[in-house]
């Protein structure tokens, strides 16, 4: 009986001031993470409207109703076009960049620096700037990019952008996203290439494989982690973008976002029951990728 | 002075497995003892929990007559040695050898005064403000060393200090570690996959093997009295020569070969052993003799290995396998072989070539017997 | 056909970067126009005459933002850095049972996205009364920030080797002290990392900043949108806003482009 518990208190010295030293940012993070999000979820049953909360019960009828209003069924598919377009504009744009860097060039640096520097600046002053060059003025009063087209004799590629009256308007606003993130895409690239060994593509050489080969059987391969993060980490960007959407064009419906839509219906009218509700499908949309992500890496951290 | 005395020390992990299993040792007071055993044998593990970095799931260590097995590392008053040295990085060789009287609230004079003291001994007082970085692997080691003979501990726990070293150097330091355990006579356990730092290092060594204790005694008995086959293979280099063989009516059989022997035995399978050193060029003084064909001659100078083959089965049993580290029958052999081979070492002297017949004779008080079966020697 | 390709490589290069620099040409190009002769139409053409009089105009606005900002982002890069080294350490060095389980919970509240605790954070700091000023924004960013700077430290110190922490066991030290003697002396590069990443994301933030501050206490992302966002504003006075509230990250990202990427990497779960 002795034993045990002198053993119990050995391992309490030993681990005990390390949990003691992390536990107040596990609390706050307990709190302020997965407290708030069981909260915002428990808002989401109820018919919370206007400034007093109201915690009452009302099943999932915020869900229903919301999935079927008019609104957010715009919101559902404009995300799903502006993801689409985003990630695979960026995973080529990125992909290409990482290719043409890889082997080393001069002024690597430069180039680097470049296409990464859209990183630095907030998505406000992006979406404040392309807002400009995504003018759709046409005729006399032609600007932005359109101007540039004309000026440089690609007049063809003029185009409304997000004004157009299509469902594809918001596959306009990928151009800035995609200005803005492609830079992190080339540099998950660029360091999953290098991170393969030279002796493998070597023997490869050796053995009498052309260069394609050399790329499409060693190279490749793999890239494919790089390529689940990239498109995890644009996935779950592209889903809680809120800065850009709300800066470039706010009231545009042809471009309004889940996210968008959250902020509006909560805090202008105040419906929170309804903001919470679409808060929570983003969270468990992000989830549904996220969580995979995190628990496969920590997996393969553990293995090495 | 302390001794260390370790009652029944178990190590358990989780899921079952063993590394250490019930070891009763005792170190003497100023004594230098070498754990010795291949790769996972627990030695590392022991003297881990010696100095606390290990918890102990059953048993009890003793430093002096003090039970420490439940006290913190920073609570024991050993110093460890450890095979990447595991200098602070950031830390002069100054600081990183005063870090461990820092800890312990020395007076600073106290501290400057044993720091350069150890540096002058170990040959570092012109590297004192240098950087781990900025040192070779020698000077690391010796840095790594001077930071625990600083310290004046009860005593010295060495994990392995020299394998990192380069052949020639790592011999040169055995011989600087031996004066060093002379002038400090500070108790000591050392660590090593090596048998040979084993044998040359320790006072008396222990031969662990999967957790267990083997044997623990001075190098010579452990030579000449082995108590299993798994210290008779894996004490001395080249390791000793096995064979299967029976024993009926004083005499050992194996193949087509019959030498008398001395014990009685009885009537029984035996696994045989004889060093390199037990065969010798027949020399007509009565010894029983064996006709052999040399298939590989070694020349290392003033001596040779001669090695042949004998019409008798292999031994290949886990011990003889665990003695060289391999984990499958055929992780020691590049091709398939199921015939015994034997070496001798002679002197150079000795003319022989391959494939000529050679008459060897065997010192009839240089066989080993052991149980096919346990391993045990009879 | 080697040159053939490499040329071809230069040129995609090239056309690349004009893509990425062609916002920062009309922005530059726009801001620096007299007022008088901007217009949308004629964007692309240089300035006949340079001026500084955009900036002039816009700076009264922003220059609280500015102080606003610097105010928020520097302490809660600092404070959520050095909590970050503190749980970096624990969590790669100290292991405490069940921290390899609290880990991946801590990086989830990297990916969340805020929409989902806007609400219930909202109302707790209504209540606790730090709407408004500065004081809530910045808890909100170190508190938010804690996952990114815990992961860039955990990666990093998990470079230390355990025998280095184990020496420093035997010779004495317990966990605070192996710490700070230990751990923290070859933290540098890791406190660049996280500093410059915090420091940019709390620069760059908007959601939080509109949400917790009033007029008085704007960050510059929400005076700059304040300024800029409105459809009928000058679009030169925007250009030069956008261009001066970007000038700190930007010097940051160009002086310390190095460490910005190690933050990026890690924030990927990529070491």
């Amino acid at each position: 009986m002795r034993r045990t518990s002198s053993k119990a208190r050995r391992r309490l010295r030993a681990w005990g001031p390390g949990l003691l030293l992390v536990s107040p940012s596990l609390i706050l993070l307990g709190i302020f993470v997965y407290g708030f999000l069981g909260w915002n979820v428990r808002v989401s049953f109820t018919s919370w409207r206007g400034q007093t909360p109201v915690y009452d019960w009302v099943g999932t009828r915020n869900y229903s109703e919301l999935f079927d209003n008019e609104r957010f069924q715009i919101d559902v598919r404009n995300l799903a076009v502006f993801t689409f377009v985003f990630i695979g504009g960026s995973l080529l744009l990125g992909f290409l960049m990482a290719m043409l860097l890889e082997k080393g060039v001069r002024f690597e640096a430069f180039f680097r620096s470049v296409f990464l520097f859209p990183m630095a600046i907030s998505f406000i002053a992006t979406a404040i700037i392309w807002r400009w060059l995504l003018n759709n003025g046409s005729g006399e009063s032609t600007a932005g990019l359109n101007k540039l087209f004309e000026n440089i004799g690609l007049g063809f590629l003029f185009s409304d952008w997000h004004k157009t009256p299509s469902s594809w308007a918001i596959a306009a606003i990928a151009l800035p996203a995609g200005w803005a993130l492609s830079g992190y895409v080339m540099a998950l690239f660029l360091a999953g290439l290098r991170a393969v060994p030279e002796e493998l593509k070597e023997a490869a050489r050796v053995d009498g494989a052309p260069e394609r080969k050399v790329f499409w059987h060693v190279v490749r391969p793999m890239l494919l982690p790089v390529l689940m993060s990239a498109v995890v980490i644009l996935a779950h960007i592209s889903m809680k973008t809120f800065d850009l959407f709300y800066a470039i064009d706010q009231g545009n419906l042809r471009i309004d976002t889940p996210a968008l839509y959250m902020w509006f219906t909560t805090f202008q009218p105040g419906f929170f029951a309804r903001g919470a509700t679409i808060a929570t499908l983003l969270l468990f949309g992000i989830a549904a990728v996220i969580v995979p992500y995190i628990w496969w890496s920590v997996r393969t951290e553990r293995r090495k | 002075m302390v001794g260390i005395r370790l009652e029944g020390v178990t190590k358990k992990y989780r899921g079952g497995v063993l590394a250490v299993r019930d070891v009763d040792l005792t170190v003497e007071p100023g004594e230098f003892m070498v754990l010795v055993g291949p790769s996972g044998c627990g030695k590392s593990t022991l003297l881990r929990m010696i100095a606390g970095l290990e918890e102990v799931s059953e048993g009890k260590v003793f430093i002096g007559d003090k039970d420490v097995t439940e006290e913190l590392p920073q609570q024991r008053d050993v110093a460890m040695v450890f095979q990447s040295y595991a200098l602070y990085p950031r830390m002069t060789v100054r600081r990183n050898m005063a870090f461990g009287l820092r800890m312990r609230r020395t007076p600073k004079a106290d501290r400057e005064r044993r720091v350069k003291e150890v540096a002058d001994v170990l040959g570092l007082e012109h590297l004192l403000e240098r950087r781990p970085g900025a040192l070779s692997g020698g000077q690391r080691q010796r840095v790594a060393m001077g930071r625990a003979i600083v310290r004046e501990p009860q005593a010295f726990l060495m994990d392995e200090p020299l394998s990192n070293l380069d052949a020639k150097l790592r011999v040169s330091m055995r011989s600087q570690l031996s004066l060093l355990h002379q002038r400090l006579n500070t108790t000591t356990v050392y660590v090593t996959h090596d048998q040979v730092e084993a044998m040359t290092l320790g006072r008396r060594v222990a031969v662990l093997r999967d957790g267990v204790l083997q044997q623990c005694d001075t190098p010579q008995t452990l030579f000449h009295k082995p108590v299993n086959l798994f210290v008779a293979a894996f004490i001395g280099s080249p390791s000793m020569n096995f064979v299967r063989a029976t024993v009926a009516g004083g005499e050992v059989t194996f193949g087509d070969v019959r030498l008398p022997i001395q014990r009685d035995l009885g009537e029984r399978p035996v696994i045989l052993g004889v060093r390199p050193t037990g065969l010798t060029p027949a020399n007509g003084n009565g010894w029983p003799t064996l006709e052999v064909r040399p298939e590989i001659i070694e020349e290392l100078g003033d001596e040779r290995f001669v090695i042949f083959e004998l019409d008798a089965p292999r031994v290949d049993t886990e011990a003889t396998r665990a003695a060289v580290d391999a984990q499958t029958a055929d992780d020691a052999l590049l091709l398939p072989e199921d015939r015994a081979r034997f070496t001798v070492r002679l002197s150079a002297d000795q003319p022989v070539s391959v494939g000529e017949p050679l008459t060897l004779a065997i010192n009839p008080e240089r066989l080993y017997f052991f149980d096919p079966e346990s391993g045990a020697a009879l | 056909m080697r040159a053939v390709l490499k040329t071809g490589r230069y040129l995609a290069l090239f056309l690349l970067v004009c893509f990425f620099l062609m916002p920062v040409y009309a922005l530059l190009v726009t801001a620096l126009k007299d007022p008088a002769s901007v217009s949308v139409v004629r964007m692309w053409e240089l300035p006949s005459t340079f001026s500084l009089e955009n900036f002039r105009i816009v700076w009264p606005d922003l220059q609280e933002g500015f102080v606003n900002s610097a105010l928020l982002a520097v302490p809660a890069s600092l404070i959520s850095a050095m909590l970050g080294a503190a749980n970096g350490f624990v969590l790669s060095k100290w292991r405490f049972p069940g921290a390899d389980f609290a880990f991946p919970l801590i990086l989830f509240g990297m990916f969340i996205p805020y929409q989902a605790i806007l609400i219930p954070m909202y109302r707790t700091m209504q209540s606790a009364n730090l709407v408004g000023g500065l004081d809530g924004l910045i808890i909100v960013h170190v508190i938010y920030g804690l996952p990114i700077t815990t992961l860039i430290f955990r990666s990093y110190f998990t470079g230390l080797s355990d025998e280095v922490i184990e020496a420093a066991k035997v010779d004495g030290a317990g966990m605070l002290r192996t710490f700070f003697y230990v751990a923290l002396p070859i933290a540098p590069p890791a406190f660049a990392v996280a500093l410059i990443w915090q420091f940019t994301s709390a620069w760059n933030d908007f959601l939080f900043g509109v949400l917790l501050t009033s007029r008085e206490f704007w960050p510059i992302t929400v005076a700059l949108n304040n300024i800029a966002g409105g459809q009928t504003v000058p679009f030169n006075q925007a250009m030069a806003s956008a261009l001066l509230a970007s000038l700190p990250t930007l010097l940051v990202y160009v002086l310390l482009g190095r460490f910005f990427m190690r933050g990026l990497m890690a924030g990927a779960l990529k070491g």
